[in-house]
Order: structure tokens, then sequence, then C-alpha cells
């Protein structure tokens, strides 16, 4: 294995990730936690678009949609933060699969534009449900608390944000690389095709669109207790436009790409903090620039420099040889 | 009274309504590709013609010449950079292009005119009395800007059905690959859909202002709602965009004054979501027809 491959880079950058809360300050923390919440929104929308290939611009409102239930059920029902948290993952799952109805009518454009109609019209619903929602001023979450751990509320969200960023990755690698992976890209590249191959559209379909959902639901309920506040705005079109933009940037239908776009774009995102205007001028041109002359995203530069950064859709021999079971589909060995 | 009031408010939005879809339609005809950003190609176009009319003090025809001009420069500038470079690619990256050059548009009318105020607002075009015909009260401003739009209108019909980038249009719409047989230069159609569909944009925008307020963030809703009467007319029916924009505009008017201001906002997502789940293909799906 070359010293530069993918899981020795992302096993130093861990341990790095590791140790941030005794060698940063609270801002590196803020920072570290918001990447990790973006890790997770851009992992769950590559598996989407990247590799299941449904043009769906609903992220951003399923990020929305959890962060408003995990801060709602908080505030109005008095749950407690890790109550609320699974229900709002649960709940963005749901509206997902709902979601995923008229996907299987509609392909292309058509899909693209219902799902943008969907997300403007939660963000009404955040607006206007005023009895519920607070309405366009949002409202205050309570501070959570890890209690019996001896942590401090923002070194502990650090430590659950990456935590989750890192199992659910691991989750997406692995589902990527299984007959569900194989599925979403048989989709993407042909559904006619797909089908024929005994594909059954409808179910990959919503399975796309829910597991899109959880992660954006778990990100979403992170997102509300990290900043303690949950307002409409942080859910809109510039939103959908960064989530875009960072799968993009790191490569459509790679989960790699989708960590180092995230990356990146956190990073600009904070540079950028003072002036909207240049944030949206700059991933709207990142996005452009990266449409045209660089469609693999950068994780298509580094597998074609660097050893060790193929992402496969079967799992590694050895691994698969222990996964397999008699009845399960035979894993194509090389 | 109140629905005679809201019906006539309805029909003028809606006018300009069908100029946006009109604009979403002919380079959707063309190219098969619904760009995203021709909602922010109204806002610039708004700003622009702010700057011309308020900020230059050019009279309300001057603003309106430049303005269409300077649409027209912006979407040859569209198909140059979001369009032509993705001639072999697939929809996605289509779709992405444009939306990323939304956002270009949207950063830069802010730089340049968002720390003017929040709102800018265009004075109006003429300060005559309502008329009252009978139970209807017709305010002059709608009346000139409903005229607007009817003469766009009319302009490009006939440009489309007489002239011969018009016509030349029509044929790579229908067939492209045809059309290049015949020695069309379709990548000239292309771009002439582009430059068409912003000019009228532009058209739309001016006539637009002085209703409105200005904002960096006008794009996007006027783009759906825009959508929202393409979408009526199946996409590709230009008849359809027309009738699809005064559905949408008296759709939302009359479910702003009969049932909550707040859900005039809501109406076109509702009609789209609607159309597209019930009818994909459209609601004038009979006029496919082809005519011999």
């Amino acid at each position: 294995m070359p010293v530069f491959s993918r899981r020795n880079v992302l096993l130093v950058l861990l341990a790095g990730a590791l140790i941030l809360p005794w060698m940063g300050n609270p801002y590196t923390l803020f920072v570290g936690t918001l990447l990790f919440i973006y890790v997770l929104l851009a992992v769950g929308l590559n598996l989407l678009v990247g590799y299941a290939g449904q043009l769906a611009f609903a992220n951003a409102a399923m990020f929305g949609i959890g962060a408003y239930t995990t801060g709602l059920l908080q505030v109005r029902l008095e749950l407690p933060f890790f109550a609320a948290f699974p229900c709002g993952a649960v709940v963005a799952t749901l509206v997902g699969l709902v979601i995923s109805l008229p996907a299987l009518r509609l392909s292309g454009l058509y899909l693209a534009l219902t799902t943008l109609a969907f997300a403007q019209a939660t963000q009404w619903v955040f607006l206007h449900w005023e009895n519920v929602t607070f309405g366009a001023g949002g409202f205050k979450t309570p501070l959570i608390s890890f209690a019996p751990l001896p942590v401090e509320t923002p070194t502990g969200l650090y430590f659950l944000s990456l935590l989750l960023a890192v199992l659910l990755t691991l989750f997406a690698w692995n589902v990527a690389a299984s007959r569900i992976g194989r599925a979403f890209v048989a989709i993407r590249d042909g559904e006619v095709a797909a089908e024929s191959l005994g594909i059954d559209l409808l179910r990959y379909k919503a399975l796309a669109f829910a597991m899109s959902g959880f992660y954006a639901g778990v990100a979403g309920g992170l997102y509300s207790a990290l900043l303690n506040f949950v307002a409409p705005e942080g859910f809109d079109l510039f939103q959908m436009v960064l989530h875009k933009a960072m799968i993009v940037v790191g490569g459509l239908g790679s989960v790699t790409g989708s960590l180092l776009g995230a990356g990146i774009l956190v990073f600009l995102l904070e540079a950028l903090r003072a002036f909207k205007g240049t944030q949206e001028i700059a991933f709207g041109a990142l996005l452009l620039v990266f449409v045209i002359f660089l469609r693999g995203g950068l994780v298509s530069v580094l597998k074609r420099n660097a050893r060790g950064w193929e992402e496969p859709l079967r799992l590694p021999e050895r691994r698969a040889r222990l996964l397999a079971r008699p009845g399960t589909a035979s894993v194509p060995g090389e | 009274m109140l629905f005679s009031y809201l019906l006539v408010s309805g029909i003028t939005t809606g006018a300009l309504y069908a100029l946006i879809a009109l604009g979403i339609v002919i380079v959707n005809k063309a190219s098969g590709v619904i760009n995203f950003a021709h909602g922010e190609l109204l806002m610039v176009a708004g700003f622009v013609a702010w700057t011309l009319h308020v900020g230059l003090q050019l009279p309300y025809g001057v603003a309106l010449l430049g303005t269409v001009a300077i649409g027209f420069a912006v979407g040859v500038l569209t198909d140059r950079i979001a369009f032509r470079p993705l001639a072999n690619a697939d929809l996605v990256s289509l779709v992405l292009a444009t939306v990323g050059l939304s956002f270009i548009l949207k950063g830069t009318a802010r730089l340049i005119w968002g720390g003017k105020a929040d709102y800018l607002s265009f004075p109006p075009l003429t300060q005559a009395e309502p008329i009252l015909l009978g139970p209807l009260m017709i305010i002059p401003q709608q009346l000139v800007v409903t005229a607007g739009a009817l003469a766009v209108m009319i302009a490009f019909a006939a440009f489309f059905r007489l002239t011969t980038a018009g016509k030349m249009m029509q044929a790579t719409a229908d067939n492209a690959k045809a059309a290049k047989l015949v020695g069309i230069r379709t990548d000239r159609v292309y771009m002439m859909a582009f430059a068409v569909g912003s000019l009228i944009a532009a058209a739309a925008a001016v006539l637009m202002a002085p209703l409105t307020l200005l904002y960096p963030d006008m794009g996007f809703l006027l783009f759906v709602k825009g959508f929202a009467a393409a979408v009526v007319g199946g996409l590709t029916s230009l008849p359809g965009a027309v009738l699809g924009g005064i559905l949408v505009g008296v759709v939302e008017s009359l479910a702003g004054g009969y049932i909550h201001s707040s859900a005039m906002e809501v109406a076109p997502f509702l009609v789209i979501m609607a159309v597209l789940i019930v009818r994909p293909t459209g609601l004038l799906d009979f006029a496919k027809v082809r005519r011999v």
C-alpha cells in the first residue's frame, strides 16, 4: 500500500482531528464541528446526486427539517437533545421518502424543479407557520449538556459530530461498494438498462432519497445544537448551492470527494464570512469552473496521479469473503 | 369589486410572468436546457434600469433600450460561459453550470447595488388617477405595463415567424440534426436563443421595476414563477407560456386576496408541483398535433 494512499492520509487527518480540542481555541473547535456537519451533508448528497444521479435540490430543506425538528422538540415539548436529535433525523428521512414519490415519475429537469419548489415551500412553512416555527426571527435552542461525561458542551459536540461523521462516512463507503451502490450507479447511467438488470427503480430511488434525507437530518440536528439558534435563512438557496458546490468540487460519485469538497468549502466559507456577495460569487464560480474544466472534481486528479485512492464499487476481496454468506450475490473478483 | 380588482392586477403581473416564461421556453426549445440563471438575468436588468433611469436620470424609454441591449449581451455571455463549453455534457452538469452562473450574478449585484439600501425603488411611470370602467377599477400604471408586455410578445411573435433568424430557431427546435444538414449554424442559433430569452427578461424587468422593489434576492422567486407558467405549456409551447403566465398571476392574486397575503408566495410552487405530478407534459398537451 503506497504511503500517501487514501487510508493513510485520512487516518493522519483523523488523528489530527482527535487532538484538535487540546491544540486549538474555541473558534477552531467551532469550525471543526461545522466541517463535520458539512461532511455529513456532502456525503449524503453525493449518494443521491453523484451515485444515484437524481438531480434533487431539496438537501438544504432536509437539513432545515432536521434542525427545526430537533430544535422545536426541545423548545416546544421540552424533550432532551438526545431524544429530539434522533427524531429530527427520522423526520428528515421520512420527508426524503415522500419526495422520492414524484421522483419516480419525473426525471432530469422536472425533478430538479419539483424539488426546488419543495425546498421553497419548506422555507415558506418555516417563515409563516409562526405558531410552531417562530417565523422569520427563528428561535434559540437550549444549550445541550453531556452531563454524566466530564466534557464541556463545545468539546462534547465536536466529538459527537466527529464520531457521527466518521461512522456515516464509513457506512457510505460500504454502501457504495455494495449491491446498493452498484444499483445506484446503474440507475444513474441508464434507468431502462438498470431496470432490465432487475434493479427495482422504486426501491432504490426511494432508498437514495431516504439516505440523503437521513444524513441531512443528522447534520441539521447537530447544526441546531452548534449554533443554539435556528432560523429560516440558514436553510435557503445559498445553503443548497454550498452543498452542491462541495460535491462538485470534491467529485461527483465519490465519497472521498465529498470529504475533500466539504473541507475546502468550509475553509472558504469561513474565510469569506464577512462578505455575502463575495461568497456567492466564489461558490458560483467554483461550481461553474469545476463543471466546465474538471468534471470529475479534485478526487479525479488524485485518482489519476496517486496510488491508493481508487473507489471500486465492490469491497476488497478479503473483506468480501468474510462477509459472503450463502444465498447472497457473489462478488466479482479480479 | 374586490374580485375584479384582483383579476386585473393578476392579469398585469401575469403578463410579466408570461414574458419570463417566454424566455425560459425559448431557451429550452432550442437547447433542451432550463437556464436557472434566468431570474438573476431579470434582477440584474432591473438594477441596470435603475442605474440608467434613477442614477443617470435618463428618460424611461432610453433606459428601456439600454437595458434591453445589456440583456442581449448578458444572454450571449450566458451561452458562451455556461452552455457552449458543455455541449456534450450531461444534464446534471448543464443545470449546475447555470446554477453557478446565477450565484455569480447575484453576488455581483449584491456587491454593486446591495450596499445602497436593502430595497431600491423605481419611480412610477404615470401618476394618473385610477380609471373606473363600470365595475372595473383599472390603475393606469397596470395598463401601461400590460400594454408593454403585450407589445413585447407581439414583437417576439413577429420575429419568430417572419424573420430568417426566427425561422432558423424554429427549425433547430424542431430537429437540430436536420437543421444542421441544411446549413443552419446551430451553435449560433443556441446563442441567439439565450440572447433573445435574456432580452425578453430584460424588457420584463424594466416593465416590472415600477411595480416592485429591487433587491438582489428577487431573481429566484421570479424565475420560479416564470417556470411555473412555462410548465403549464409543457416547457415547449410559446402560447402555453403566455397562458400559463396569466394563470399563475391570477391564481397568485386571488390566493393573496381571498386566503392570506402570504399565500401569494407559495401559490406558484403549488402550481408547479401539482402540474408536474398530475400532467408532466403540460396542460396544453393536445396542442402538440402537428400542422401539415
